[in-house]
Order: C-alpha cells, then structure tokens, then sequence
C-alpha cells in the first residue's frame, strides 16, 4: 500500500523538460562534451576511487559486474553471466561471460577479478574501495590494527581467503556473515578489474588506463587536458551508449560550468545550487531532473543524555514544517521516512512523527519533560546553505516548541570530527545516497551499532538482529520486508529525524537527450542523439 | 650594487622561515581532517587512513612536519598531492598559466592605471578626472567575485567574444577576459595614487621654481614633474606585481584557469599544508625579486634613495 503511495510521490518529482528540434550538432557523428563540476582527477582507477567525478568518468572506461536495468529496476548482468548465493547467501558464485576483453587485448577471467580484488583489500596500498571488501572473509588478515601514526607494513598474507578462483570464468566469494544484499553491491564500478599490465604497476597506468568498458581513450591525457574518449569496438556487452566520442572537461567551480553550457559550449552539466530557482528559465527545454534520491536527515546526538527521551525527538520532528522547508531547499520533497524514494522498499508512509503539527509537537516535549537551554544546531560554512538551512530549523524549533536555539558555524570534517569524539554539542544536518540499491544500504550504514555512516553514533541491538535477519534472508521480498521492521525500529528511536529527500537537475544541448530513469537518476553517458 | 643585493638577500633567508613557518602553522591550524575532507561523505577503511596519514606525515608534531616539508621544498623532491597529483608535473604546468595571466593583467592594470592617473592629475577637476573618481569607487564597491561573474557571462555567455572560462584557446584569448577583470579591479588605486601623487608634484615648491626660472614645460614635466610624482607609484606598481598572486587565486578558479592560483585553492581547500607552503614559498621568492627590482628602479629614479 504504502509503495503504491511512494510511486505516485516519484513519479510527481519526476521533471520533463521538454527539448526542442532543431539540434545544433557540428557535425555527422555523435560526439558530447560532458562538464564535470570538479578538481580533474589525477589518475582513473576505479578500485581506488571513490568520487562522485572519477567514478563517472571511470563508468565510461570500465564495466561492471551486474548492472540496474534503467528501464525495469531489475538487476542485469554485464561482464557477469550469473551471480547466484548458496542456500544460506554466505557464499556467492560469479560466473563471468566468455569473449570479453580489455582494451589491451587480454581476455578478462577470473582471475583478474579475484587480483584486482586481493590488491583492493590489502591495506597497505590504501587503495580507497578496500572498505567494500571487508564483509569478504580474511579481510581482517590483510587489514591488521596499525598503532597510531605507524605506517601500515604490507601484510605476509596477499590474499582474501574467501575469494577463490574455480576456473578461468568462475570464482567464489565467501561473506564473513550470510548477506542477502551481496549480488547487488556487485554492480558497484569500483570492482571494476584492472588488466595483468596495470596490475603489475599501477602507477604507471595512472593517466593511460587500460578498461573493459564501451570507452578508451582517444587521446593522451595529460594533467590540465580534457577527457578525450572514443568508442571502442571491443565492447561486447548489450548495454553500450550511443555517443561516438565523449569528451569530459572539468570545471571546478559549478557556477562556471553552468556558464559553459549556456554559452553552448558543453551539451551536459549538473545546475549547482545556486542556480536551482533560475534554470527553467536560464535554459527552457533544455534541462531535464532526476527523482528525489537519497535522504537528508536532523541528526540527534545519541551520546547527549538531554536528547535520550524518543518522545523528546518526536516533539522536534513534528515541530518541523517539512513542506516549508523543502520548498526553502529547492527540487525537493518532504521526508517521510528515512529511504530515499526511489527504492525498492519504500514506504511514504513509513513515519508516524513526519507530519507538522505544533500542538502534538508541544504536548510530547511537555512529555518528555522539557528540554533545559538552548538548542545549538551546527552548520557546515562550508556549504552556501548551511546557515540558511540552520536557521530555518532553529526558528520553527523556537516558534513551535518555545525552545531557545543557538547555532554553529564549522568546517564539516571539523564537525564530523567532534562529532565522533561525542564532543559535538547539538543538532547537525546529514545526508546519505546508497552505493547499491537496496533499502540495506540505508540501515546497515547508518542505523547498525557501529556502521559506517552512524551519524548519530545510535545502537539498538533489537535493531541489529532485525538487519540481521534481514541479510540472511534469500528471499528478496521478505529480506524488504524485515528490513522496512529494522526501519520502523529506527523511527520509533528516531536518532536521524527525517527532511527531504532532493532531485537533481541537469542541462543538455538540443542535440542530446540524456536517459532519465527513475531508478538509475540521469545520464549524459547514456544520452541519446537527435 | 652587488653588496647592497647580497645585503637584501641574506635579509630574505630570515623573513623567509617567519613567513613559510607561520603559513604552515595557520594550516596546521585549520580545523578539520584533511583526509576526511578529502574523503567528503564517505567513510574511510581505517587502514586506507593509517596508511595516508604516514605518507603524508600527518601523525608527526607541527614541527616535524614542517621541516619535512621545507626539506622536501629545498631539495626538490615534491612529492604528491593528497589526492595523487604529482606536483613537480603540476608545477611545470601551472607556473606559465599563472605567468601569463599575471604579465596581462599588469599591463592592463598598469597601462589603464597610469594612462587614466596622469590624465587626471594634469587636467584636474575634468570630466576623466571626475569619472575616475566615480570608476574609482565602483571598482573598490563590487567585490572581485561579482566582477568576474559579470565580466564572464557578458563577455563569454551574452556577447561570445571571449571563451568563458579554461585555456584551451590559448594565449592570449584564454587569458583576455580574466586578465581584463584582475587589471579592472587593480588598475582603480594605481590611478589615484598617480593623480595624486601628480598634483602634489605640480604644485610643489621645487616645480615652482623651475618655471619661475624660465625652464621650459616639457623639461619641467620630463626632468622634474614625472621622476619625482612616479616614486610612489613605482612602490605601488611593486606590491602589486606581488599580489597579482592573490588575485590569480580567485580568477583562475572562477576562469578555469589551470595555474598557482587555482592549485593554492584546491591546497587550501584540503589544507594541505606542504604545497600552500610550496607555493607561498614560491610567491615569497618572487615578492623578494620584486622588490629588488623596486628599489633599484628606485635608485634609477631618484639618486637620493640610490643603494641605501
């Protein structure tokens, strides 16, 4: 019921800027140049990247495993030919499609897959997907506890001992724990293999990397250089974009790029948030937006006994006119739950605190017995919002609740820092978009004791057991089902008091149309020719 | 002449370590992780952040990483940036950006400055001299960042004669419009300082008499106006050739430009205390050439102040 809800709450955030005819592509072939608000990156190697930038330019060299269908929202497969679990999903078997090459020539196999995994895990190369490898079996032992400021030596064992190669096309992937979501976060590109070549010496590929994907490089890319990539017909697998040349230029600053694109000089670029109220008329027809991904969150302090009473955290949720808020932010959405819309699982109606209401919001503070002092909410200055959005919060926490309200304005690793030392006093904003798409990828970081994104450093151990169950079950549906439990455990508890969630917005030239799926978000890669 | 540059440059060695010391120590200060900075919102694997951390000396006290870095400077061994850039290879690559751009915009803010500033000073009270003034306190009143968006979305977006931002056109297209914007936002203060300095020189007792002896105008302007009202100007024209950096640091990240400027932002930015203080050293050594240079103009120009 509730997901029937979440589709039509989607598909109404879903933009449709129109293009117009006419096109005004130079010349017969399909070439886009694609700006990139950010510092160039200094090497490609998606093991090692984790950035938004790299990661992109990387997804047009490389190709991963298993891919979401952008049409259906079911899973693909790509380099792979199967991805299937055991009986009790600890051990998955991938079995990879013959014929593929990399761009060297190289058939790809197993075998580089298990390699490039092995160098990814190992510590002491602080290559920075070595997180994802941790649910692996013997990540520990290629990971020891390094002393602080103690260099980490290179480890006697190379290899993941739940990683193992059966024949030229098969390998296996033992899990430490039993986890249902695996055969998802495969589609990851930061899994990507690297060729025997590179793998030898990796430093030396740096700026001439060698893939497996649609894309190679057309030219030498030196530092200071556009991105220069031409087709490759090696590509076998049925997902190939159609662009016959794709440049990337990066542009650091957001508002320059958006100066490019209106002065015709790129066909694709993100609007930065300065420009979020003006791009419909900047450029009519010409922009298109995503669905409101990922989900941003008022963070409790789970350490500040002042904050402890769940009634106390419910009386500031209801106190929150979500809509106002969302329209101060721009292409956004009230917050309903603590999943970003666009996944499978979520549930508009999952909160039962979302829903402004000062009167209800004034009776659970009374309660829960008050809050004494002021409430401080930190800020990043690092963001040309920050403050706006601060205050926003803080006038109708004092308007609605009657609370005193300061703020603080710090750089956000400085907030992150304190915050993880439980020194920071207060309130903070956070935010989270999934790495795979599956409503796991949401609890477990930020909800599990001790997970990765733990914003409000929060453990409930009935909230553990439930995810567990979850990640052991097989059967999807019903994995959704214990997970959307994990969920409503969580806003029972209500560490993170859900906001917005948020769409992006794009410009494209008349000459292309970028693919907009409401599972995959927006593509200039995969853009179609007029 | 030698021992007066010798002089001037063992005087550096000291100013030298105060300024590159004190840069570092206000990076150091900077709140936040670099390496968390670095990673934005994603968490980082503790052993991926023990191993950056010994590369970059990040564990070490201030001291000791400050001398690593002055070490890794003096000896030229450069390293890498955080995120993995070479720097000697991005040194080569940004110093002729920066070069370029600065060498236009003081030409431009130097011609207009001097152009405009002894116009003014000689024909006091016209109609150039009021509508400096008036340019004058615009100039100083928009802040440079309005300034080069505006010029930027005329010039590039609107009208379509200059590239909007990156080099990719070359010299000197690429850096037309952001040289144009630093010399506007420069050339303001040369101007009043020359028309002042002018009009206190004309009406000074010395010029006085020289025409009450008979000297002829264009000996009085020449010999005695111009060499006397140009001393503080040269000053002027020194500390701005040195701080041409500062501003390069704002035009080349809004301009695309990749130079010193733009790499000072980014280091900044992920407080990256070695390459600030690369940099800073690197702006430091020229602001010491530089005012060599003033001075021994300087002494060219007026023999009282010669090799002081």
């Amino acid at each position: 019921m509730g997901v029937a809800l979440g589709l039509a709450l989607v598909l109404a955030s879903c933009g449709d800027g129109k293009s117009s005819s006419g096109g005004s592509g130079s010349s017969g072939s399909k070439s886009e140049v694609i700006a990139v608000a950010a510092d160039p990156p200094e090497y490609i190697n998606p093991l090692n990247d984790n950035g938004t930038a790299g990661i992109g330019v990387s997804m047009a060299i490389f190709a991963p495993l298993v891919t979401t269908d952008p049409n259906t929202g079911k899973l693909l497969n790509v380099m792979a030919d199967s991805v299937t679990p055991d009986k009790t999903s600890q051990t998955w078997t991938v079995k990879l499609k013959p014929g593929n090459t990399f761009q060297n020539g190289q058939p790809v196999t197993a075998k580089d897959y298990v390699d490039s995994w092995n160098m990814t895990a190992e510590g002491s190369n602080a290559w920075k997907n070595n997180g994802f490898f941790s649910k692996v079996d013997g990540y520990d032992a290629l990971n020891p506890p390094t002393p602080d400021g103690a260099t980490p030596k290179p480890t006697a064992v190379k290899t993941l001992s739940g990683l193992k190669l059966v024949d030229n096309l098969t390998f296996t992937v033992k899990l430490k724990v039993p986890f249902s979501q695996f055969g998802l976060t495969l589609q990851y590109l930061g899994l990507a293999p690297l060729p025997e070549e590179v793998r030898k010496n990796p430093d030396a590929y740096k700026r001439k990397p060698i893939g497996n994907g649609p894309y190679k490089l057309a030219a030498a890319w030196n530092a200071g250089d556009d991105l220069k990539l031409a087709k490759w017909d090696g590509y076998k697998a049925s997902d190939a974009p159609e662009a016959d040349s794709i440049t990337y230029r990066f542009i650091p600053n957001a508002d320059t790029a958006y100066n490019e694109f209106l002065a015709g000089n790129v066909d694709f670029t993100d609007v930065p948030s300065t420009k979020v109220k003006s791009f419909k008329t900047d450029a009519p027809d010409q922009w298109v937006t995503s669905v409101s991904s990922g989900a941003n969150y008022l963070v409790i302090p789970a350490w500040d006994p002042r904050f402890k009473n769940p009634k106390l955290r419910h009386a500031f949720s209801e106190a929150i006119d979500r809509k106002a808020f969302a329209d101060l932010v721009g292409l956004s959405d009230p917050a309903k739950g603590l999943i970003a819309p666009d996944m499978n699982g979520y549930r508009a109606d999952a909160c039962k605190y979302c829903d402004f209401d000062a009167t209800k919001a004034k009776q659970l503070l009374a309660e829960a017995g008050g809050f004494s002092g002021p409430v401080n909410i930190n800020y990043s200055t690092t963001s040309a919002t920050g403050q706006i959005f601060a205050e926003a919060i803080g006038n109708m926490l004092r308007q609605n609740l009657g609370l005193q309200v300061k703020y603080t304005g710090k750089q956000s690793s400085e907030i992150t820092e304190l915050a993880d030392s439980h020194k920071l006093d207060g309130l903070r904003f956070s935010g989270w978009g999934h790495d795979y798409p599956s409503i796991e990828d949401y609890l477990t970081p930020m909800f599990k004791s001790n997970g990765d994104a733990n914003f409000a450093h929060y453990s409930n151990p009935a909230l553990d057991a439930v995810l567990a169950k979850g990640d052991a079950e097989p059967d999807p549906d019903k994995a959704i089902k214990l997970y959307q439990q994990a969920e409503d455990i969580a806003l029972e508890d209500m560490p993170l008091i859900p906001l917005y969630t948020k769409s992006n917005a794009y410009l494209h030239s008349d000459k292309i149309e970028p693919r907009v799926s409401k599972y995959v978000g927006v593509s200039a890669l995969w853009a179609t020719f007029k | 002449m030698i021992r007066f540059i010798l002089r001037r440059v063992l005087a550096a060695i000291p100013i030298g370590l105060v300024v590159t010391l004190g840069v570092y120590a206000l990076v150091f200060a900077m709140p936040g992780d670099p390496l968390r900075e670095l990673a934005g919102d994603k968490p980082i694997p503790a052993a991926v952040l023990a191993a950056k951390r010994a590369q970059f000396h990040l564990d070490d006290p201030f001291i000791v990483q400050y001398l690593l870095s002055m070490k890794d400077i003096l000896t030229g061994h450069f390293g890498t940036t955080f995120a993995g850039a070479d720097i000697a290879d991005q040194l080569r690559l940004r110093i002729p950006v920066t070069l370029k751009l600065a060498t236009m915009s003081l030409v431009f803010q130097w011609i207009a400055g001097l152009l405009f500033g002894l116009y003014a000073g000689f024909r006091r009270n016209g109609v150039v001299d009021r509508m400096l003034l008036l340019a004058t306190l615009v100039v100083l009143a928009v802040p440079g960042l309005v300034l080069y968006f505006t010029g930027q979305y005329v010039f590039g977006v609107e009208l379509k004669w200059l590239p909007v931002s990156g080099a990719r056109d070359g010299w000197p297209m690429s850096y037309l419009l952001p040289a144009l914007c630093i010399g506007i936002s420069g050339f303001a203060g040369l101007a009043r300082l020359t028309r002042t300095s002018i009009v206190d020189t004309v009406n000074s007792d010395f010029v006085k008499t020289a025409r009450a002896k008979g000297l002829g105008e264009q000996r009085i302007l020449w010999r005695h106006v111009l060499p006397n009202a140009l001393l503080p100007v040269v000053t002027l024209m020194g500390i701005d050739f040195a701080g041409i950096f500062g501003g390069a640091v704002l035009a080349e990240s809004i301009f695309n430009l990749p130079g010193l400027g733009q790499f000072m932002f980014q280091a900044i930015k992920l407080k990256e205390g070695g390459v600030v203080v690369l940099l800073s050293t690197l702006a430091f050594l020229m602001f010491i050439v530089i005012n060599l240079i003033v001075d021994i103009v300087y002494g060219a120009i007026d023999p009282r102040v010669r090799n002081v």
